[in-house]
């Protein structure tokens, strides 16, 4: 029987650095080990109610001081038995095996694993050909575990690929919605003229860029519903240390360092969008909250509390990928003008039905039009208006449904 | 916080609330998605002045209500409708009011049910009844919706969504309907940021129009 004491620390490191297989391979070892170990607490459980019984029936036979000490013996077994189980257990736990947490991990390959077929069959590995190699599950279970996962790989991965191509091509033509005129992009040089400008263009808009470090001690500072107070009543929470353009309390190094800008836009959302490398120009992450969210979680990759924003964080993510894929250096720039087209998007009705709200069959909620369009918005074409006319040329930007949005649009 | 619409059920003409209606809404509720999170409970109690001589007592406002709110069990909120006044205690202050013994419960109310989430919408529909008492007064539903704080920008998205319920409730052939009444919050001195306080408003605004139904329906019955 293996031992099962705590393994040790540097187990659990280069498992985080592990392949999916490895990873599968340990948990399924660990549950192993879990299930022995609960046969020996059912085995001790059995010999300890013998014992009791035995000596209950005959208190004062030869045998029952040495019973007595095999009672006394088992219970420290089962002891260390019931603690290294649950050892094992928290180990599990960690690595995302006892509940879904390895979703969200970054490294997760967009798999539940391991797979349990209807049959009882585990499934070990994720990959195609093994999962067309279980006996367990039926042909169609195979090919439809298969394609889900190829498909959820492929959306997170490569999202800024169509679904269907030959559309895209005989769309390239059309116009994009908000125009920006080649002057007016050059001007927007530096971080701040882009966010200066913003703040110009959309009603309420507030911009601010912070390090990394404050953005993260920001977002711990904001209120959230937990634990706001109705005595509460002032809302706007000062951050002492934040103001336009300067990042920190203690340091004063210049606004270019900066690495996390926060699009607030109150009573409608917080966009949070994070630069690849501090002071450079290239978004690598976009993520959507309420903007009486708060807490460490708000952050570019993390997950609003509500459905309706990590919907929108979803697609944002992929127009953040068409973005960069399309032209890096004005990415920025069509991310956050994008972005701010949301500032509609409790008001908006959807383009194609007409509706605010609607039943999403997929996941059974109700939700506002979310998707807005992203696939021709390019930034730097010349405007055909007058750059007056940039106000109400947001609200020409449409709004969709997640089921009336189709990649034509 | 985020806003929260209060109705109240409206019976037609010559029929009266039952328990089948309020068994109908809540099947409703699950019918579009809802998920039953568990149960809640709110309070309110009408009080009347205790003064020695009873022309004094008929000066004193009779709309004083207080309330006690599911959400927030230790405060406690004083609404007198007629001043447009609202006002967030701690639920101490029952204790205070007691042992003046300058105002009396007259009658107290309960709101219990069950909550139903709904993605980003919770709702909650509960029956009122008297404290001490199994009779069903009246039937009030509250309508949740996180992601928005702001009364003016969620208008859009309730009404919306008032009318999606109306809609899926219209399928049972119910005898009667919710009604939605908007208090003017701005005349209670609140914002437009949601708070208790607006709760609290419109469960006052409610009763007192729960209240003035039945009696019109007594009036015209006598």
């Amino acid at each position: 029987m293996q031992q099962a004491a705590a393994p040790p620390a540097n187990q659990d490191a280069a498992a985080a650095g592990d392949a999916p297989p490895k990873q599968v391979a340990q948990a399924l070892e660990q549950l192993g080990q879990a299930g022995r170990l609960i046969a020996d607490v059912r085995l001790g459980a059995d010999r300890l109610l013998e014992a009791l019984f035995y000596v209950a029936e005959e208190p004062h036979h030869q045998h029952s001081a040495k019973c007595l000490n095999l009672i006394l013996k088992e219970e420290s077994l089962m002891r260390q038995h019931l603690q290294n189980l649950s050892a094992i257990g928290r180990q599990l736990e960690e690595s995302g095996v006892l509940n879904d947490s390895l979703r969200s991990r970054s490294n997760s390959w967009g798999l539940h694993m391991p797979l349990v077929c209807p049959d009882g069959a585990v499934v070990a590995y994720a990959w195609k050909r093994q999962l067309a190699g279980q006996a367990g599950a039926s042909a169609v279970d195979r090919t439809r575990l298969a394609l889900k996962a190829f498909t959820d790989q492929k959306r997170r991965f490569f999202p800024h690929l169509a679904e269907d191509s030959v559309v895209e091509s005989a769309m390239k033509k059309h116009c994009s919605p908000l125009p920006i005129s080649q002057e007016e992009l050059a001007d927007q040089k530096t971080l701040a003229d882009i966010l200066s400008h913003l703040e110009k263009e959309v009603a309420n808009l507030q911009a601010f860029t912070y390090q990394r470090l404050d953005w993260s001690k920001r977002a711990s500072s904001l209120p959230s519903a937990a634990n706001e107070s109705s005595t509460d009543s002032s809302k706007e929470h000062s951050f002492p240390s934040t103001s336009k353009w300067v990042q920190g309390s203690v340091s004063t190094h210049a606004p270019d360092k900066a690495a996390v800008i926060e699009l607030l836009l109150p009573s409608v959302f917080r966009a949070v969008v994070s630069l690849h490398t501090a002071g450079s120009m290239d978004p690598d992450a976009v993520a959507f909250f309420s903007p009486d969210e708060g807490g460490s979680y708000l952050h570019a990759r993390g997950f609003s509390l509500h459905h309706v924003f990590r919907h929108v964080s979803e697609h944002a993510s992929m127009a953040l990928q068409y973005f960069t894929c399309a032209n890096p250096e004005t990415a920025l720039h069509s991310l956050l003008h994008w972005v701010c087209s949301y500032q509609t998007l409790f008001m908006k009705v959807c383009s194609k039905c007409g509706k605010l709200l609607s039943m999403d069959k997929q996941s059974g909620l109700i939700l506002p039009p979310l998707k807005r369009p992203f696939r021709y918005y390019t930034a730097g074409r010349k405007s055909a208006k007058s750059s007056t006319t940039e106000n109400c040329s947001m609200d020409l930007i449409k709004a969709f449904h997640i089921s009336c949005f189709s990649e034509e649009a | 916080m985020p806003i929260k619409w209060i109705l109240h059920w409206q019976p037609n003409p010559g029929t009266t609330v039952n328990s089948q209606i309020l068994s109908e809404v809540s099947q409703c509720a699950e019918s579009i998605n809802g998920v039953k999170e568990g149960r809640w409970k709110s309070t309110l109690s009408f009080y009347k002045a205790m003064a020695r001589e009873q022309t004094i007592a008929n000066d004193f406002p009779r709309d004083f209500v207080g309330i006690s709110l599911a959400e927030q069990p230790n405060k406690y909120f004083l609404v007198i409708r007629g001043q447009r006044l609202v006002v967030e205690a701690e639920s101490s202050i029952q204790m205070i009011m007691e042992k003046l013994q300058s105002y009396k419960t007259r009658v107290a109310l309960n709101f219990e049910g069950n909550q139903y989430q709904l993605g980003d919408f919770q709702l909650r529909v509960g029956k009122v009844v008297p404290m001490h008492s199994e009779s069903l007064r009246g039937i009030v539903m509250e309508m949740e919706y996180l992601p928005i704080s702001s009364w003016e920008k969620s208008h859009q998205i309730m009404g919306e969504f008032f009318d999606l319920w109306q809609e899926s409730l219209s399928k049972r052939s119910l005898p009667g309907h919710f009604v939605h009444i908007e208090p003017n919050f701005a005349e209670y001195g609140l914002a437009d940021q949601y708070s208790l306080q607006h709760t609290a408003v419109q469960y006052a605004s409610i009763t007192a129009q729960m209240i003035a139904t039945s009696q019109s329906v007594q009036a015209t019955r006598n």
